[in-house]
């Protein structure tokens, strides 16, 4: 390991690698997982909350799952903070496309250009570069229902099922085994809850450890993303066969 | 011939019992012919807000895009919509932006606020806002609308007897206008739905 190359983002090791953007997939690696899985009729998002306390002060606001434009939404693995600025740079990016063109910006537009941005972050200025990565699941009507995958170098993909975050190895694997090209979003919905259960490191899995988002068109041809609600959830969990009981204390 | 003259508006909003009425005309002129009948002057912000745009039609729809575009990222971020009084205060922060360039536009915002109780407000085009409790005009047609809705206007009107007045006061004015006119457009607003009605008057 070559010590001496790794704290300037801008710089490359001997062996063609950027430490700093390493490091940073690092750091997300010990933050909570989060799945999406695409399907025919939608995509669907879970995500595990790592924080959970009961003097948590929850409000409706979500913790894992964010709209970034009426088509368009993420889940995120990493360091919040970072997320945030990144979440609300995506936003404004969304209406200033709409601003411009009076129509909604094409998902994967709207990927490469937040990745752009975190692109120069590896590059210069010399500042670190986002320890987040992204699941961007939307719907345009160029391609359909779309889901994206981005980490801090910059680079993103399009996936049909992707993970992020702790354990997103074991997830992919076990994905690749699951996944059916006409998956319905139900369907999805199972799946992702099932692999997501396996690969937590918590003994019980209650709706409050949880968040389950979906983006998918109504029948009036909207897209809408929705965010299931706890009872649901909980509801979904029981349906599933996936809620482990909690361990009763002798 | 001024500016704000140039394609002929007119825009009026009332106050009812816990609903209120926002209605225009549909003429678009470039000014002596009439290029449109169908022109949209009244957009709706959300389900509670609506916002009509007097004056030149391309800083009007310019003006819409923009507030568009700040109240998206309004709702993203405070997860909830804009109270009417604090979209007012936007738009006039917006419009003061330009001070020394202005936007031809005087807006006509009216929504229902906390408790469903109905807000409006007008504002010149340098964004000094006027608050009342009954009616505000906007457009080529103001003074007719002023002296049309002074009469008619009553307190506390039901919204089916608030549509009737607001229409009545709308054509009036209109037909003393030869800037505005070719029908009417009104939008009655209570908490429970949103009545869109387009008026037949004299198509001229």
């Amino acid at each position: 390991m070559s010590r001496r190359y790794d704290s300037r983002t801008t710089i490359f090791s001997p062996e063609g690698r950027l430490y700093q953007v390493e490091y940073a997939m690092e750091a997300i690696g010990n933050a909570g997982s989060a799945i999406g899985i695409l399907s025919k009729d939608g995509v669907v998002l879970v995500g595990e909350k790592k924080v959970t306390s009961k003097l948590l002060q929850t409000s409706t606001s979500t913790e894992k799952m964010y709209k970034i434009d009426d088509h368009v939404a993420c889940a995120v693995a990493g360091i919040m903070s970072d997320a945030n600025i990144l979440i609300n740079t995506a936003r404004v990016q969304a209406q200033r496309y709409t601003y411009a063109y009076q129509e909604p910006m094409p998902v994967e537009q709207l990927v490469q250009s937040l990745c752009d941005t975190k692109q120069g972050y590896t590059q210069f200025g010399g500042l670190r570069p986002f320890g987040v990565s992204f699941l961007f699941a939307g719907w345009d009507k160029n391609y359909g229902f779309q889901l994206y995958m981005s980490d801090p170098s910059g680079n993103y993909g399009g996936w049909k099922a992707a993970a992020i975050g702790a354990n997103n190895q074991a997830a992919q694997s076990m994905l690749k085994q699951d996944y059916k090209d006409d998956i319905t979003r139900e369907e999805a919905v199972q799946l992702a809850l099932k692999v997501l259960s396996k690969t937590m490191d918590s003994t019980s899995l209650t709706s409050d450890k949880l968040e389950l988002a979906e983006v998918f068109l109504t029948p009036s041809g909207n897209v809408k993303y929705q965010v299931c609600s706890p009872d649901s959830l909980s509801k979904l969990l029981v349906k599933y066969g996936v809620t482990q009981p909690a361990a009763e204390a002798s | 011939m001024s500016i704000f003259e140039y394609n002929g508006s007119a825009l009026v909003a009332m106050v009812g019992k816990n609903c209120f009425a926002i209605a225009s005309d549909r003429r678009l002129g470039v000014q002596l012919q009439t290029i449109a009948t169908d022109f949209k002057r009244i957009y709706k912000i959300h389900d509670r807000l609506f916002v009509g745009l007097s004056g030149l039609a391309t800083d009007a729809q310019t003006l819409y895009q923009r507030l568009v575009f700040r109240h998206k990222l309004y709702q993203l971020r405070e997860e909830r919509d804009m109270k009417p009084e604090t979209f007012a205060s936007l738009v006039s922060a917006i419009l003061y932006e330009k001070r020394f360039g202005p936007y031809i536009c005087q807006p006509v915002i009216a929504g229902l606020g906390d408790e469903d109780k109905p807000f409006i407000c007008t504002m010149d085009s340098i964004g000094a806002k006027e608050l009342a409790k009954d009616f505000v005009v906007a457009g080529t047609a103001s003074e007719s609308l002023y002296g049309a809705c002074e009469a008619m206007f009553k307190l506390d009107m039901e919204p089916e007897e608030l549509f009737e007045t607001v229409s009545q006061a709308l054509l009036a004015s209109i037909d003393r206008d030869c800037l505005s006119g070719w029908g009417g457009h009104v939008y009655v607003v209570t908490p429970t739905e949103i009545k869109e009605r387009i008026l037949k008057g004299r198509m001229d």
